[in-house]
């Protein structure tokens, strides 16, 4: 556990430099726990990969105290109830016009769309995060073999439901929106509705199996 | 009842900022100038969770079916009702039938315009604020059109008041932003750190046209990364202010409607200058100045007191 300041009001804590499901598990462990302590100092939380990002009231609270009151709380971590991590079917249809990258995604990787799908099918992923879109999940880790580059240019406009790939993650668009990740298929879950909370279908440590329609 | 005859720009419905959310990926979406909505409702009388419009560009106009208190902050803009010219930052009595115009910008970009009572609006997850973006919260998800109307509740009439000019911030350009570092700041060369640290080889740079409620684009000479350093960062939290460095070199500084990010932070903008980021437009001159922790908590504590005193008079 590295802690570093991050502009005037928030801590930085990092787990790791990589992207796997025990440095994840961390920063979803020390999330939860954050959360428990239902510290009213405490503005916002961001999880993510490899680093959890708390934001806190500086005039309640100074950098200097916040940190001695996390470390000396630290051991609590360990007593934490962390709730269960739920697993979501996501049903894709894969490819044609649900899918615009999936001839690029074939011919970088050289396999079949058939192939393409079995590899993606074939994973449980774990949400790593939550973010860049309220509900969008980056999932990982993805198969080698379906590691592709990011688009040079994002497309201005993909479609709500849109499932993407890139490097090792992969991820789902649930919003109509801007994209630079290679598009495979699209799903008609919906996973953030801003009416009833939790609004996120999903959130940190869940996983997720899609399957092909 | 107010009804919108003309949004000039862009117009939205702002509040303080939906916090608490960012771990499912919901950004605050809150009015890019804080101070000048926190003055606005103090004028009104307002308690400060109350919204209002955010507008940029000159041609603003409403009419107004109700008797109201209203005022304008943020940018200087040479506003009518009807015949009457309107003093900056200062509240105004509006009758049925008067039309508020906005004739012409003089200084900064987004002006608020607020109302002593309670607009019938719904709050979408704890606030009144526009995710433009995924269209929900404000005025039905999206900008506010011509022909819109909101309706108010618990008006109240109180006497006239103002914000003294020596509380109205400069918002004209070149803007020097005061920033702090950042966790990748070291991934940069030492030319292109000093062309922020170094008052000798400060270097200025432009808005570009292409910046937007999301994040303000910047044009200039790249800035490059030392020959060992990763150009992508695996995606963690970003902070508002933060200043990003895409592959290209050249910077962009996320607003309030990113929670993850992938591109190295070369440094964040100081608290205490968060506010004039809402001022700055096409063009505008850019400059960067690092300053110590130290300085910025001094300068950001000052800047509280500025805003406390903008309390409701009991």
């Amino acid at each position: 556990m590295e802690i570093s300041r991050y502009g005037e009001s928030a801590i930085r804590i990092l787990f790791g430099d990589s992207i796997n499901v025990d440095i994840n598990a961390q920063v979803r462990k020390f999330y939860f726990y954050i959360k428990s302590l239902a510290k009213k100092e405490i503005i916002d939380v961001i999880p993510s990969f490899c680093s959890c990002i708390i934001i806190f009231d500086n005039r309640l609270i100074s950098f200097a105290q916040l940190v001695s009151d996390l470390q000396e709380k630290e051991q609590e971590m360990n007593c934490v109830d962390l709730p269960d991590s739920k697993i979501l079917d996501v049903p894709v249809e894969y490819g044609g016009v649900n899918g615009s990258d999936m001839g690029f995604v074939s011919s970088y990787a050289g396999l079949s769309v058939e192939e393409i799908i079995a590899i993606h099918t074939a994973t449980i992923y774990t949400v790593f995060a939550v973010g860049f879109l309220p509900g969008f999940v980056y999932l990982g880790p993805l198969d080698p073999r379906l590691c592709v580059p990011r688009l040079e240019t994002p497309r201005v406009r993909i479609p709500e439901g849109s499932v993407g790939l890139a490097q090792m993650q992969t991820g789902i668009y649930p919003f109509e929106s801007p994209a630079g990740w290679r598009i495979i298929g699209r799903t008609k879950e919906q996973l953030f509705n801003y009416r009833n909370e939790p609004f996120s279908r999903l959130q940190i440590g869940d996983r997720v199996k899609f399957g092909q329609i | 009842m107010i009804e919108i005859i003309n949004t000039g720009m862009l117009a939205l419905i702002v509040d303080r900022g939906r916090y608490g959310y960012c771990a499912i990926g919901i950004p605050y979406s809150s009015a890019l100038d804080q101070y000048a909505l926190s003055a606005l409702n103090y004028i009104l009388g307002n308690d400060q969770s109350l919204p209002a419009i955010e507008a940029i560009g000159k041609g603003f106009s409403l009419k107004f079916n109700v008797a109201i208190e209203c005022a304008i902050t943020g940018a200087k803009v040479k506003a009518y009702l009807d015949d009457r010219q309107l003093q900056p930052w200062t509240s105004f009595a509006a009758e049925p039938g008067n039309v508020l115009r906005v004739e012409e910008m003089l200084e900064g970009f987004r002006y608020y315009i607020g109302f002593s009572g309670m607009p019938t609006l719904e709050k979408i997850i704890n606030s009144y604020a526009t995710n433009l973006e995924c269209r929900f919260g404000g005025y039905k998800g999206r900008p506010l059109k011509a022909r819109d109307r909101m309706q108010f509740s618990q008006i109240r009439k109180k006497e006239m008041n103002l914000i003294p000019d020596r509380d109205i911030p400069r918002m004209s350009p070149p803007h020097c932003l005061r920033v702090l570092e950042c966790p990748e700041t070291g991934f940069f060369t030492e030319e292109s750190l000093a062309r922020i640290t170094s008052s000798e080889k400060r270097t200025v740079f432009t808005v570009s046209v292409k910046s937007n409620r999301t994040g303000i684009r910047l044009e200039g000479e790249p800035l490059t990364f030392r020959k060992e350093a990763s150009k992508s960062i695996i995606s963690e939290g970003i902070l508002p202010g933060t200043i990003q460095i895409p592959g290209d070199g050249i910077p962009i500084i996320q607003l309030y409607e990113r929670t993850i990010g992938g591109y190295a932070r070369l440094a964040i903008v100081a608290k205490v200058d968060h506010d004039l980021l809402a001022h700055l437009q096409q063009d505008d001159y850019v400059l960067f100045k690092m300053i110590s922790m130290e300085e910025a908590e001094d300068l950001w504590r000052k800047k509280l007191r500025q805003i406390y005193s903008l309390q409701p008079r009991v």
